[in-house]
């Protein structure tokens, strides 16, 4: 057995194989740097609440909702027919467009392909094949809103 | 002095340094078949090119003024249009001549696709051919976004969304090709490097390849079974026809440039600046990709939430890419061209795509919805009159393809297609269980006609 290992390997194709290991570790020594270059830095964490600046308020009473920026989410504030608070992912999860809130209908539209969510985030009709993650909404006792980073 | 005296033109002075005279005498020899088909479909490769050295010309010229950044895309191209003088023609140009070449690209694709161009041994022009095509697709999307406007910035969001679809590195290639987790500024400098450096370099090459095979192999021969064929000098003959349709390309190009600057009005094939990206925004009513994604926009659309395990998005991309691997894989598929034999089937396959992406394309345009603004058009009415103008389309192709070409009896791709939009405009049912009706009746449809043709080939054997 040993024998015949040692037959079919001769010190030409042991050496080519030395080559192409050595070829191949060079190339993955020049490719990491690369791929590790274009892979994007690690975005900045959900950080800490996030209260809504007095022009936030105002555009959510005037159009019922209003799109904020958490780390690196998006954040659908709107105020339902009972001037209920919500807050939803405003990222719809079909192919990620930015959805809004329909007063008129009650419903969470998203313009790129029809999807139609309710104001708990769940799917209605359309595309989407998950619903719109929650997160924690208060209104204090002075008007202010604060949404909490973490989903409901 | 006693060397031998040099010819004393330019020529001479060149040829004696680097051998000119075998590729003059390529040249010259350098012929275009004759034959039973319009010569037209051979300029068409040509017209693309025609159109790329306009985009190369005219993005030169709007790279002297761009600035990518976040205060500075949308600004530096609102510059060029009002400020800049002739920057407003630039722009239009290089809008009109994309989609022009887009155009030119998938009409020549389809005619080397009908006339069998891609059999033995031109395959492999067939596939650099798709991997332009491919490319011209990418110019299109990453220079969508360099404006920084509402609609580049949807488009963008949606397109690289769909990049998550693919298994395991879905999710690193998106991130990779955004930039970052979300749709930023960072998207528009990777899509701008690539708009301007990494395809223009990639294009280049795979230009470069497909007229290598071009030149070493001459244009393809109509089919042997058409008719004995003549030619025609490339030089001059041909090479002056040619000069004289880019005249007329730049013509034309001059002229809707100038009359309309911000594109037809089409949905998908404007290009008015509107307003400046705002990840805060919603997207708008009515947004739409550009006319040649438009079938694959619908297709998202009309995928259920959840399909076999899979969630919608990521089978309908499964199926556009399995769509298009059948399309670059034509050349070994069909078996009855490899041989010099017709083949009506591959024909038909070509018709039965202009279909599908034709009925998708429709329904994606709300065609025979009531556009009353504010309304969301009603599917069902879109679908219907969408239906009514594909199924005239088959009817027309039908008759034309009896008429002019006689040889094709073969129609049960283009009868499929058709079958889709029948079912699902005028008998209700949704696009995908119409789509999946009609491939399971074009299945049977095979395997009865192929039962048959044993049975008759056995038959004709007996006697």
């Amino acid at each position: 057995m040993e024998n015949r290992l040692a037959l079919r390997t001769t010190r030409r194709s042991f050496l080519d194989l030395l080559l192409g290991a050595a070829a191949l570790g060079w190339l993955g020594s020049l490719l990491y740097p690369v791929l590790r270059y274009l892979k994007p830095m690690a975005a900045a964490g959900p950080g800490g609440p996030v209260k809504l600046a007095q022009e936030e308020l105002a555009k959510l009473e005037k159009e019922r909702f209003v799109i904020l920026r958490a780390g690196t989410s998006r954040i659908l504030v709107l105020q339902d027919g009972t001037q209920q608070i919500r807050a939803l992912s405003a990222k719809c999860t079909h192919e990620g467009c930015t959805v809004q809130f329909v007063p008129g209908e009650s419903v969470i539209w998203c313009a790129c392909h029809n999807g139609r969510f309710d104001l708990d985030g769940k799917v209605l009709a359309g595309p989407p094949p998950r619903p719109l993650p929650r997160y924690v909404v208060q209104r204090a006792k002075d008007g202010s809103v604060t949404v909490s980073p973490e989903k409901a | 002095m006693s060397q031998a005296t040099p010819r004393k033109s330019l020529f001479g002075w060149l040829d004696q340094r680097y051998g000119l005279a075998p590729l003059v005498e390529f040249a010259k020899h350098k012929e275009v078949p004759v034959g039973a088909h319009s010569m037209f479909w051979y300029y068409l490769g040509g017209t693309t090119l025609f159109f790329f050295a306009l985009q190369i010309a005219s993005g030169v010229l709007l790279l002297m003024y761009y600035q990518p950044g976040e205060a500075t895309s949308y600004e530096s191209i609102r510059y060029i249009t009002t400020h800049v003088p002739f920057g407003w023609l630039v722009r239009s140009i290089h809008c009109w001549s994309a989609h022009l070449m887009i155009i030119s690209l998938v009409v020549h694709m389809f005619s080397t696709l009908m006339l069998k161009a891609y059999r033995p041994p031109r395959e492999l022009t067939w596939v650099s051919g798709f991997f332009l095509f491919s490319l011209a697709l990418g110019f299109g999307f990453s220079g969508y976004l360099l404006p920084w406007n509402e609609l580049s910035f949807f488009a963008t969001a949606v397109g690289t969304d769909s990049m998550k679809a693919v298994p395991g590195v879905g999710d690193w290639m998106m991130q990779v090709l955004r930039g970052g987790p979300e749709v930023t500024i960072n998207t528009l400098y990777r899509f701008f490097a690539l708009h301007v450096v990494v395809l223009p370099l990639a294009a280049f090459s795979f230009i470069g390849l497909h007229l290598l095979f071009v030149q070493r192999q001459g244009m393809a021969k109509p089919m042997g079974h058409v008719a004995p064929t003549r030619g025609m000098r490339f030089f001059p003959n041909f090479a002056l026809r040619d000069a004289l349709i880019w005249l007329c390309c730049l013509i034309v190009v001059a002229t809707v440039a100038v009359y309309l600057p911000y594109g037809p009005g089409i949905p998908g094939m404007d290009w008015e600046l509107g307003k400046k990206a705002n990840p805060l925004a919603p997207a708008y009513p009515g947004i739409k990709p550009e006319w040649y994604f438009l079938w694959i926009y619908q297709l998202l659309k009309e995928f259920p939430p959840h399909l076999l395990g899979l969630e919608g998005p990521q089978a309908a991309i499964l199926v556009v890419a399995v769509l298009l691997g059948v399309w670059a894989l034509v050349p070994w598929l069909d078996r009855q061209a490899r041989r010099e034999l017709p083949s009506p089937a591959f024909g038909d396959l070509g018709m039965a795509a202009l279909l599908f992406i034709a009925y998708l394309t429709l329904k994606a345009w709300d065609i025979g919805g009531k556009g009353s603004p504010g309304v969301l058009p009603d599917p069902q009415l879109v679908s219907q009159a969408c239906a009514g103008i594909a199924v005239g389309l088959a009817v027309v192709a039908l008759i034309v393809r009896r008429l002019f070409y006689r040889q094709n009896r073969f129609f049960l791709f283009s009868g499929a297609a058709t079958l889709i939009a029948v079912l699902n405009g005028w008998a209700g049912l949704t696009w995908l269980v119409a789509a999946c009706t009609s491939a399971l009746a074009l299945l049977a449809a095979l395997v009865l006609r192929w039962l048959w043709l044993r049975r008759t080939e056995a038959q004709g054997a007996v006697p």
